[in-house]
């Protein structure tokens, strides 16, 4: 008998679907903390990044059939709606007034305590090393828009380069890390 | 209407939600027509998430205040669940074992125990829970106690009760191993680390040892699982990092044979 744990995550959303309350616990185990983890990296809160977690799971149940298992895995699925909501809460009037103070914070802060699981830390020594053969300017690019929530545009009038050099190194700098990623063994970047 | 040049330029920054909203909406139509942007959109989708992908500790209560969110929809009964259990076709169709009505009424036989239980179970390639909040969550969703879990196990033909012992013979923890493989920590006085160190289990399968999980810092609960096609001959635990260790970093502090 396969137990719920060995289920894939396909089956796991058909099951959601389905109203199983259990199937999207395990959901919610397997990728809630990464879920969690990327909306307070992003917002640099907790009590908003449970609240992303809370929509991005909640959305799961009311819509599963917004993930596509021929487009991607679960987890990247759900790194994406979380991402795109602690982007949308950042962007945000409210969070924009505290975005300076929490860019201070984010610099003491910066090496956040991690729970990993051994594959999440393998995954991550593989990233950070990746992220780290960069050239500056890409990684730079790259990690002002996906980690601190700015538009490339942003990007660029903060860093004083022309609009289309930065969506160029951002660019540049994706492609850079899928090849570098893929190289490693990654592959959920495979696409 | 955005070029295909224009729009692949900026699927990179799409991905990252790096863009603004009407260059998205521009990207999001032209996506709807262009399947060779789709599929580099699905790479560059794959690497962001890869980057985001650091997992931390759950909040405590926060998967309660999901679940205590998840719309009721009243007394009509789910269409069939497709099957969570595998290798048995005759189940096909039949109402599943997980189904939230399922879990409404009494759970009183060890299989309906043992779903619960497994959905708190498995990582990797051999099972793995940390006994952490998590676990108290999927309990308190099941409607079933660690406590009831384990007696269950202790009443199944042909369990085995491993105890593990220091060097010493001292007694630090006692589980509950069930013939279908899944394990149960029946108690513990293993003493509390500091919160930058936790207790890992380990199951010795062909001389080799195999990760089973973070215990955490101050073992209660825990729930394991390991494939009956590959013998445990031996369960120990070590004390590693907060994170975990590939390989037992150092001496097992207790141990117990299978």
């Amino acid at each position: 008998m396969q137990q719920i744990g060995d289920v894939s995550d396909a089956q796991l959303v058909t099951s959601i679907a389905r109203y199983s309350e259990v199937a999207l616990a395990e959901a919610y185990r397997r990728h809630g903390g990464a879920v969690y983890g990327l909306a307070r990296r992003v917002l640099n809160n907790s009590a908003e990044a449970e609240d992303v977690t809370q929509e991005v799971f909640l959305r799961l149940w009311d819509q599963p059939d917004r993930f596509d298992a021929s487009r991607g895995s679960l987890r990247s699925y759900l790194l994406a709606q979380s991402h795109g909501r602690a982007v949308d809460a950042v962007r945000s009037l409210n969070s924009r007034r505290l975005r300076e103070e929490r860019n201070a914070q984010r610099t003491a802060t910066a090496a956040y305590d991690m729970d990993h699981e051994i594959w999440d830390l393998a995954l991550a020594d593989q990233v950070a090393q990746a992220l780290g053969e960069l050239p500056g300017e890409e990684r730079r690019a790259i990690e002002m828009a996906y980690f601190e929530g700015h538009t490339y545009q942003e990007v660029a009038r903060l860093l004083r380069q022309p609009e289309g050099t930065v969506k160029g190194r951002i660019r540049n700098g994706m492609r850079r890390m899928r090849d570098l990623l893929m190289a490693a063994g990654v592959q959920e970047v495979g696409a | 209407m955005i070029t295909h040049d224009a729009a692949s330029e900026l699927l990179a920054s799409f991905a990252l939600d790096a863009v603004e909203d009407e260059e998205r909406r521009q990207v999001e139509d032209h996506l709807a027509t262009c399947p060779r942007c789709r599929s580099e959109l699905d790479a560059m989708s794959a690497v962001a998430a890869a980057m985001g992908n650091s997992v931390e500790p759950l909040p405590e209560g926060l998967w309660s205040n999901i679940a205590s969110r998840l719309p009721e929809r009243g007394d009509e009964e789910p269409p069939p669940m497709p099957r969570l259990v595998a290798g048995d076709r005759s189940t096909e169709g039949a109402p599943d074992a997980t189904g939230r009505g399922r879990l409404r009424g009494p759970m009183a036989t060890l299989g309906a125990l043992a779903v619960a239980a497994a959905a708190v179970a498995a990582l990797l390639g051999v099972g793995l829970v940390r006994a952490d909040d998590r676990v108290a969550h999927y309990q308190s969703l099941a409607r079933v106690g660690t406590a009831e879990t384990v007696a269950a196990a202790l009443e199944v033909p042909g369990h085995q009760v491993v105890t593990l012992e220091t060097a010493g013979q001292a007694e630090l923890a006692r589980f509950v191993v069930v013939p279908d493989g899944r394990g149960y920590l029946i108690s513990s006085t293993l003493p509390t680390l500091a919160s930058h160190h936790t207790y890992q289990l380990w199951g010795t399968i062909a001389n080799k040892p195999i990760s089973l999980g973070l215990l955490g810092p101050s073992p209660r609960q825990a729930t394991f699982t390991v494939a009956t096609t590959a013998p445990l001959s031996k369960l120990s635990v070590t004390v590693e990092p907060a994170g975990g260790s590939v390989v037992p970093s150092g001496q097992a502090v207790a141990s117990g044979t299978v």
